[in-house]
């Protein structure tokens, strides 16, 4: 078994890894699914950020009426499994961190501070967005805009790290796992100039005794894979039986759905039950419903999934009134703009807009799962709408502005 | 074993230089913008806090989680023999994946409305049973290759463990 060779100038005192677990060909092979993890999480991030501020030009559509529960479910799914995956990648290099010398040319220093870069943004973007779907909020910076602009910074990170370890990767990914030179805190340019400084030679590939670099693989594989199924149940319905570590669950909301901003919460609970109340809609003419108009006209059906941007989602049958049908009645039509007002006094998501194919598509719902809605849900009016994040669906709504 | 060379550097090929200048200007691009907006978009107390976070992150991992990992597995090199040892690593492993998920949850369990049907489990007593089953597929196939190895070499016997630690 060959030892790792040590380069003379390093202090006694100066970390020496002598795992020969860790190789190039381990680490490129962990940064592959880790770089198509955050491709993933970038993409369908950046989609689910077109919910909050559409393009004019290309509205969200409305059917198919999943696309939303995925990509917004395969953004959360990807990315909580993205943190123990960090985890591993990070162990496989992390002798890179004690390099001798640790600031070899600036050249190199450049180097470092974009690995800096791009190991503190990827966890803190990981770890925050993982503490945001629990509804936790301990960051000190609004999450939305951190969350979004540092996407940019860590898949730019990413991006710039394989072009300059590029090299390195095309070696990894072509070297069996099992045969790779060692990884430590030597370079690897220092072990081919070992003892005569001749030309290298074949040497047997390195004994690891206990877990193989496969088993590695496998191992954290597998915990990776226990983790995404035991997490999945908040979007993937049928998982839910084996969801340990789910969040959300479904079936234990009000009628099966779960809630994730409480009427008590939002300081609705008297306003939304107040039989006097009515939905005024303003519009070209200008209209009012009362509480007893609703039922009757609440005749229009629909059956898709409420799906909120911290991953879960669950399919739903909603009654009420077709929102279409009021625009056109306030004068308004298909390629009208509506304003949507609850009676929360405060709060961020109090008022949302709505057009385009969600718009034709809405339900203003009174009923959910074949009963009357809870005030959690957003007694006595509500909209909803396909494809359309969990927040923008305006709860105990107070008057519509159509334009 | 098998034979390998050390690894060589590979040859700039015209295709790696390409894809090495598109991908930085990219990655640069995509990183300034990142940054920019940043700067531009969060108030100052808002970068402060962003700031303390990512330094946090650099401590806890690379001084604190990384160096306790690295000392449990030199511990386990130096007291657990070779074959039991690539059970327990891989257990161990596999363990630490699930834990890392399931801290925040056990952590925040109980700490939100019931509607929301949010965090309503008891994840604690979730994560010792996925623990245990972790723990019991790593024994099977640590009690199977005990079985192979006793089929193939009945001589060897339960020495066999130390002689692997001698290599």
């Amino acid at each position: 078994m060959p030892e790792p060779r040590s380069p003379a100038a390093r202090p006694r005192w100066w970390p020496h890894f002598s795992s020969t677990l860790r190789a190039t060909a381990v680490t490129a092979r962990l940064g592959r699914v880790l770089g198509i993890a955050i491709a993933i999480c970038f993409v369908t991030g950046l989609l689910s950020e077109k919910q909050y501020h559409p393009l004019t030009w290309l509205p969200w559509p409305a059917t198919p009426v999943w696309i939303y529960r995925v990509t917004q479910g395969v953004h959360v799914l990807v990315g909580t499994a993205c943190i123990p995956l960090v985890l591993v990648k990070l162990w496989s290099v992390y002798p890179n961190l004690w390099r001798f010398p640790p600031l070899a040319s600036v050249r190199n220093a450049l180097e470092r501070a974009s690995v800096a870069v791009l190991v503190a943004a990827t966890l803190v973007q990981l770890v925050t967005g993982f503490i945001n779907s629990l509804d936790w909020y301990p960051f000190g910076f609004y999450f939305v805009d951190v969350h979004h602009y540092l996407a940019w910074v860590v898949t730019g990170s990413v991006v710039l790290h394989v072009a300059v370890k590029l090299p390195e990767i095309v070696h990894g990914l072509r070297t069996r796992v099992a045969d790779d030179d060692v990884l430590t805190e030597v370079p690897p340019e220092e072990h081919s100039l070992d003892d005569a400084g001749g030309a290298p030679e074949p040497v047997l590939a390195p004994a690891t005794p206990g877990l193989s670099r496969r088993g590695v693989l496998v191992a954290a594989g597998a915990g990776i894979g226990v983790v995404v199924l035991t997490t999945a149940g908040q979007s993937v319905t049928p998982l839910e039986p084996v969801g340990l570590l789910a969040m959300r669950q479904w079936h234990r909301g009000p009628q099966g759905v779960p809630v994730n901003r409480t009427a008590e919460g939002a300081q609705v609970v008297d306003l939304a039950q107040d039989p006097g109340w009515s939905l005024q809609v303003d519009g070209t003419s200008s209209f009012r419903l009362g509480i007893a108009d609703l039922e009757p006209a609440a005749t229009a059906e629909g059956r898709f999934p409420i799906a909120c941007v911290e991953g879960w989602s669950v399919g739903a049958s909603w009654r009420g009134l077709r929102l279409i049908d009021l625009v056109r009645r306030a004068g308004g039509d298909a390629s009208s703009t509506v304003l949507l007002e609850s009676l929360e006094p405060f709060g961020l998501y109090r008022t949302s807009t709505i057009a385009g194919p969600q718009l034709v598509a809405a339900l203003l719902a009174t009923h959910l799962n074949g009963r009357r809605l809870d005030v959690d849900h957003g007694y006595p009016l509500r909209l909803i709408a396909p494809d359309r994040a969990g927040v923008l669906n305006t709860k105990w709504l107070s008057r519509l502005e159509v334009r | 074993m098998t034979a390998h060379a050390h690894p060589v550097p590979v040859p700039a090929v015209g295709w790696v230089r390409l894809a090495r200048r598109v991908l930085g200007a990219v990655g640069v691009g995509m990183l300034a913008y990142g940054v920019v907006r940043l700067l531009l978009v969060a108030p100052l107390p808002d970068l402060f806090h962003l700031l303390l976070w990512l330094v946090s992150a650099l401590v806890v991992h690379d001084g604190l989680l990384s160096p306790v990992a690295l000392a449990l597995g030199a511990t386990l090199g130096r007291w657990v023999p070779d074959r039991a040892r690539t059970y327990l690593q891989g257990g161990l492993v596999a363990g630490a994946m699930i834990t890392a998920v399931a801290i925040p949850l056990i952590y925040l369990e109980g700490s939100q409305p019931p509607e929301k049907a949010l965090l309503l489990q008891r994840y604690g007593l979730n994560l010792t049973v996925l623990l245990a089953l972790v723990a019991a597929v790593s024994l099977a196939l640590y009690a199977l290759r005990v079985a192979r190895d006793r089929r193939s070499d009945p001589a060897a016997g339960p020495l066999a463990d130390e002689d692997r630690r001698v290599r």
